[in-house]
């Protein structure tokens, strides 16, 4: 009977080869993870990961504050309190969302100097260029949907002028800015629209560009920097 | 370097990039080791700014008290929103300073859409249709010489707008003792406007001196707001709005204690509307006078 069992090692391998049979996805992380890359990419052109790990740090913290915190102008300052100085670590969770967005902004502008620096928008590369400047757009509208969220004066007074700003535009202007505050001033009902956009609208938005950002860069090649010195010459064609 | 046709340049990128494949070395565990420690350094900075930020935070607050001491990286948390404060100074988070900034320097009516919506405008369509504007097909920067100009003044003037929009000032100086003047220095008039009778300063919204608007003019404004100004009716009751309006009316464009040109218009409510309002409204000047 026991000739029936395969050794231990096949049996691990069993549900990942049925994972491969049916979505060919074990094969395509192997290719990710091993495909070549230039040999002489620099360490300038870690941001981009680096812009992931902030992303997945504000996803999991953003997770936890939305646990506690109230989209409701009577209970949201008290709940921001709570969560700081009350929570569990929440002064932690809360914190490293709060700076974390900050280094977010920091390191975008970093990481598309460094794109703009190597030229790496060129040809084949422009729509990894074009998807990254609209995540670059989406954040500063994450920052500013966030912002109000704390609901203290500095967060209250800076979002009336920032839709008041939006509203000098001609003919939509003051359209999109009662659109945003759901009225002719801040309420309940802009509040919950800001935190919709900030954990719904935004953040999903910016995943999925990310995901075609990322394959447009595994698909085209991460670029060698200007200066790399490996390139064809007539013998290697 | 010479144009190429579609064909050629997608054959020379091919080329080019399946040599350095052929050369290159695998993502994994090169380059992954280079991105895992990047991304340990960002979430201890992370982690390190916060922690600062806390230990700063001055411990916890006394009875009644809403605002944090803060330390190098500011309080917690101010003071509950409340849309009727009186003297509070609005300022954007840090990243939109640069705006912030651009809107002080294009303050008059007829130029803040240029600082609030064309400049921003032209930025988004540049930075998202570079790679169609940029043909140079060359990506050494010796040979770039536009893009190299503009990736170094570009960062500068936002760092440059960004640095001068956090030294933006806030507002009241000295205020005078007409009925209004206090009201409109304390409050949120002061931040975005100039008026010398109440000694502010601010100037995110047009000068009032120089606009003089009529006591009708500023009445429909300050009640409903238009362009970058908010509407204050639900902050304010009738008599402090009328009050405001025509203390405006009265003192834009003021010479010392002579009134300016359109006092005429607000000489019906002011500084009636001022008593009626009381408090911080009705000016040590004008309960001098009252009964």
């Amino acid at each position: 009977m026991s000739t029936l069992l395969p050794p231990p090692a096949e049996i691990a391998k069993i549900p990942v080869d049925w994972v491969e049979e049916r979505s060919g996805l074990i094969s395509f992380g192997k290719f990710m993870l091993f495909r070549n890359v230039p040999k002489d990419i620099s360490w300038l052109q870690t941001l981009g990961s680096a812009l992931i790990t902030v992303f997945i740090l504000q996803a999991t913290t953003g997770i936890v504050l939305a646990m506690y915190y109230q989209p409701d102008p009577d209970t949201a300052w008290n709940t921001i309190k709570f969560i700081t100085d009350d929570a569990t670590l929440g002064w932690l969770v809360r914190g490293m969302h709060k700076w974390g967005s900050s280094v977010m902004v920091v390191l975008l502008f970093l990481h598309m100097g460094r794109t703009f620096l190597f030229g790496a928008y060129k040809y084949p590369r422009e729509m990894t260029w074009i998807t990254g400047a609209i995540i670059f757009i989406l954040v500063m509208g994450m920052s500013f949907t966030g912002y109000l969220l704390v609901f203290d004066e500095r967060a209250y007074w800076a979002t009336v002028v920032g839709v008041n700003i939006n509203g000098t535009a001609p003919i939509l202007g003051p359209t999109l800015s009662y659109i945003l505050m759901v009225g002719p001033e801040i309420s309940t009902h802009t509040l919950s629209r800001f935190y919709a956009l900030h954990m719904l609208v935004l953040p999903s938005a910016i995943g999925g560009l990310i995901a075609l950002h990322l394959w447009l860069v595994i698909r085209l090649g991460v670029t060698s920097p200007p200066w790399s010195r490996m390139q064809s010459n007539e013998g290697d064609v | 370097m010479p144009r190429l046709t579609t064909r050629e340049r997608r054959e020379r990128y091919e080329r080019e990039y399946s040599f350095q494949k052929r050369h290159g070395k695998p993502f994994f565990p090169n380059a992954v080791f280079h991105d895992t420690i990047v991304s340990l350094v960002v979430v201890a900075l992370i982690m390190g700014m916060t922690i600062l930020w806390h230990a700063q935070f001055g411990g916890v607050p006394g009875e009644g008290t809403a605002e944090r001491i803060g330390g190098l990286l500011g309080p917690a948390y101010e003071a509950k929103a409340d849309p009727g404060v009186l003297g509070y100074d609005p300022r954007p988070d840090w990243y939109f300073f640069f705006l912030f900034e651009l809107l002080r320097i294009f303050k008059t009516p007829e130029l803040l859409i240029v600082g609030s919506i064309i400049i921003p405008t032209i930025w988004m369509v540049l930075l998202i249709g570079w790679p169609f504007i940029d043909r140079n097909p060359d990506r050494r920067l010796s040979r770039r010489p536009i893009a190299l100009a503009l990736g170094v003044t570009v960062p500068i003037v936002l760092l440059a707008l960004t640095f001068y929009g956090s030294k933006a000032p806030g507002a009241a100086g000295a205020v005078s003792n007409e009925p209004g003047a206090a009201a409109f220095a304390a409050g949120s008039c002061s931040t975005c406007h100039t008026l010398a009778n109440a000694g502010t300063a601010g100037n995110v919204g047009p000068v009032l001196d120089q606009a003089m608007p009529d006591y009708a003019r500023v009445l429909d404004l300050v009640t409903n707001g238009q362009g970058g100004m908010p509407a204050f009716k639900a902050t304010y009751s009738e008599d402090e709005i009328k009050c405001l309006a025509g203390y405006v009316a009265t003192w834009a464009g003021a010479t010392g204690t002579t009134p300016g040109p359109n006092a005429a218009s607000a000489k019906d409510v002011y500084p009636a509307a001022c008593a009626k309002a009381g408090g911080l409204f009705a000016g040590t000047a004008a309960s001098a006078a009252g009964p």
